[in-house]
């Protein structure tokens, strides 16, 4: 059985490279997408430890998260739209109207 | 108890209604609100005999709880009720019947001469007899404090009348600023006697009492509900009633506070006579009678009291001596009586001064309404000099304006004499015991035979001798509105002095003090035998023993001062045509002539002295307050301006900011967890 820290290795990658996406990129879709791998990265975490404890209360959680991210993304894509709508645009950072 | 009692609210509730249907719908009517003001004001009469003739049946006081304005039991609520004794029934009588005369000549004076604006007119009117009965009628202190205040506003309002002139403005704001600067004494004295007794009750029902009746508990034993703020009981009972006393002086206009009432008679003449005569002035001295249970604790302030009115008195009525204005006269006439009425209530004389008070009352409406007769007949000209031989022209009011003449200069047996000459028997009485009511009754008498003389030089300057100007050849005619009121008035100002006739009744010993009799009954602790009482027990306050040769011969004393002011008056003015004779008193006449220079100092008072302090105290608030509070917002506010700029709008400054708090904040828990 592969020890629970290199799960957590690969997630802690996984979720930076998430990070890393939504630190840099300017697309909305990108965006998106770089949330994904975050919430994947959770989902593994959640799936290692179920995996270590023996327990499927973990598993039974990464369903949940699947479901929440299938949400997320209805409502993502529709603020996408929105936001394309407005600024001609789906470039985050020209979306700057509500600031000081 | 059922019965007209019951209808009491309805009194003061019907100028109110008046007050309103003038004000919003009195330009469409077609005397412009002067009907709804009759209407309602000879309702509140009607109500007000019915009242008077209820409370002279059952003798009982009837009180009534309207509304709770601030319902908390401890230390003290906020009440509005009603309270009708004896003294209210009468002052409610005196009100209203002087309220629809006036309503009536003022739709000789007002309508027939073609005013514009004639509905803020009756709307300030019926507004000012709403406040003022309610005044009246207040059961408590701080009731009768708010309409105090009102019936100020309602003078403002109608001095102001004219405001596109210069003067009516300017003398509006004179008389609110000078009432509003006692006024301001007399809050500090509700607010004081509510602190001190948790009620400002005049009359105790259903468990409570007083304050009157609490104080005389503090003086005559048990001080337990009594917060006296560490001052000896009596002296704290004299200092809230001297607090109380400045907004006495303010509204009746005694010394040094009566300088607003000469300047008061910009307004038009129906209102002086109405407000600046008859009522409003009077509502000080009534206030006084009113908590004459807790006045007559104290002697030092009745000392005062007696002393500024006798001042007043003098002061007053030799200015009243110069003047050429026919109103000014009576301004200054006013303002000398008043001080008579102070001078009674303040000797003890508690029937004296409201028996002045009435009368008072009648006749000089009375002559103010002749005052505006003449100055309709005038033209609107009120200067004494340009007038003489009306009294061919205009019998009715030259008989009327003499009977209130005569009554005013206090000549047997018209009313003026009888209240008269009962007030200065009172302060004789009081003064052959004690010096300072001697000198107040002094002044008093010398005052005497300046209101014959003044007086009298009014009356035979502007109506006998020849006319002197064109005008006054041929004067204006006016109608029955304003004759009606002059002959009611004039009978009254004859016989109403009958109500008390002290002097008859001590001389052929039958029983005319029937004012007197009148306030033997009502609440126990509101009569005149519990006045008496709590004056010679617990302040010590004694007259002398009641005599036939003393009364008989203070009377005689006045009668005569009187007469010889008439008879100089008749020597030097009622020939064909008079000359200015007090211009022979030289630089005295320049000193009366500007009312002692009073308008001058209080003037530099409040431009040389307190302006500069309200400059010095306005330097501190903008320095040193806001400056503090300024200094603490500035922080704030460079801070804020700062820190503002993190918001920018760009979606990925926000998540890298959370990215570096997430790793930061995780950093920490390690440093501070030991994990390194």
């Amino acid at each position: 059985m592969i020890a629970a820290k290199y799960y957590l290795l690969l997630s802690a990658a996984v979720f930076c490279i998430g990070l890393f996406g939504i630190l840099t990129r300017r697309n909305a879709l990108i965006f998106l997408m770089s949330i994904e791998l975050m919430l994947n990265a959770a989902n593994i975490n959640l799936v290692a430890f179920s995996a270590q404890h023996g327990n499927l209360s973990g598993q039974v959680f990464s369903l949940f998260t699947m479901a929440l991210a299938a949400a997320e993304v209805a409502v993502g894509i529709g603020i996408i739209l929105v936001l394309y709508r407005n600024f001609d645009d789906v470039d985050v950072t020209t979306a700057t109207s509500m600031r000081w | 108890m059922a019965g007209p009692l019951e209808f009491a609210p309805a009194i003061a509730a019907l100028p109110f209604v008046s007050f309103v249907i003038a004000l919003f719908f009195g330009r469409y009517m077609p005397k412009k609100g002067a009907l709804a003001g009759i209407t309602a004001t000879a309702g509140s009469l009607l109500l007000a005999i019915w009242t008077y003739f209820t409370v002279m049946g059952n003798g009982e006081p009837h009180t009534e709880h309207l509304h709770t304005l601030v319902a908390v039991a401890e230390p003290f609520s906020l009440e509005l009720g009603i309270l009708i004794d004896q003294l209210s029934a009468l002052m409610l009588l005196i009100v209203t019947l002087i309220s629809f005369l006036v309503f009536v000549f003022s739709l000789g004076y007002m309508n027939d001469e073609g005013e514009t604006g004639l509905p803020r007119y009756y709307a300030g009117l019926s507004l000012f007899s709403f406040s003022m009965l309610s005044f009246v009628m207040a059961s408590n202190l701080f009731m009768a404090f708010m309409f105090f205040e009102l019936v100020g506003l309602c003078s403002y309002l109608l001095i102001g009348f004219w405001f596109r002139e210069d003067a009516p403005p300017s003398a509006a704001k004179k008389a609110f600023i000078v009432t509003r600067f006692g006024d301001y004494f007399f809050l500090i004295g509700v607010v004081g006697i509510l602190a001190t007794f948790g009620t400002s009750a005049f009359i105790g029902t259903g468990g409570t009492e007083s304050f009157p009746a609490l104080a005389e508990h503090a003086l005559t034993g048990s001080a337990d509900h009594v917060h006296t703020f560490g001052f000896d009981p009596q002296t704290w009972f004299t200092i809230l009633a001297l607090l109380v006393l400045g907004g006495v002086m303010g509204k009746s206009a005694q010394f040094p506070l009566h300088t607003w009432l000469p300047d008061a008679m910009e307004g038009p003449t129906p209102v002086s006579a109405l407000i600046h005569a008859a009522t409003m002035v009077a509502a000080g001295v009534y206030l006084v009678a009113r908590m004459y249970g807790f006045y007559a604790l104290s002697p030092t302030a009745l000392a005062i009291i007696a002393f500024v009115g006798g001042f007043t008195a003098l002061f007053a009525a030799t200015m009243g001596v110069v003047k050429r204005e026919i109103k000014q006269v009576l301004a200054y006439s006013t303002i000398s009586q008043y001080g008579y009425m102070m001078l009674a209530l303040g000797a003890g004389g508690y029937v004296a001064g409201v028996f002045h008070l009435t009368t008072h009352a009648v006749f000089k409406a009375l002559l103010f309404l002749g005052a505006g007769a003449v100055i309709v007949a005038m033209h609107h000209d009120e200067d004494m000099w340009k007038m003489g031989g009306l009294k061919n022209e205009l019998p009715v009011t030259y008989y009327t304006f003499l009977a209130g003449s005569l009554a005013l200069a206090g000549i047997i047996p018209f009313s003026g004499f009888w209240s008269k000459d009962e007030v200065l028997y009172e302060a004789l009485r009081l003064g052959l015991n004690d010096p300072v009511f001697m000198a107040a009754y002094a002044m008093g008498l010398i005052a005497v035979f300046f209101t014959g003389f003044y007086t009298f030089r009014m009356v035979f300057l502007t109506f006998h001798g020849e006319p002197r100007t064109n005008i006054a050849e041929s004067p204006h005619q006016y109608g029955w509105n304003m004759k009606a009121p002059l002959v009611v008035l004039g009978a009254l100002a004859v016989v109403v002095g009958l109500i008390n006739m002290a002097p008859l009744a001590k001389l052929t010993g039958m029983d005319l003090t029937y004012l007197h009799h009148w306030f033997e009954n009502g609440g126990e602790l509101l009569t005149v035998e519990h006045y008496h009482h709590l004056l010679t027990e617990v302040s010590g306050v004694h007259h002398v023993e009641n005599s036939t040769g003393l009364m008989l011969g203070s009377g005689a004393l006045s009668l005569g001062l009187a007469l010889a002011g008439v008879a100089v008056a008749h020597v030097l003015y009622n020939v064909p045509s008079p000359e200015e004779h007090t211009d022979k008193l030289g630089s005295i006449k320049t000193v009366l002539f500007n009312n002692y220079y009073q308008d001058e100092y209080q003037v530099w008072l409040a431009e040389g002295l307190t302006a500069n302090v309200a400059r010095a105290a306005n330097t501190f608030d903008q320095g040193v307050i806001d400056g503090a509070v300024n200094g603490v917002s500035s922080v704030s506010l460079f801070a804020g301006e700062r820190v503002r700029r993190i918001q920018t709008g760009v979606v990925t400054n926000y998540a890298a900011l959370l990215t570096v708090g997430l790793v930061v904040l995780l950093v920490a828990m390690g440093l501070l967890g030991g994990w390194f």
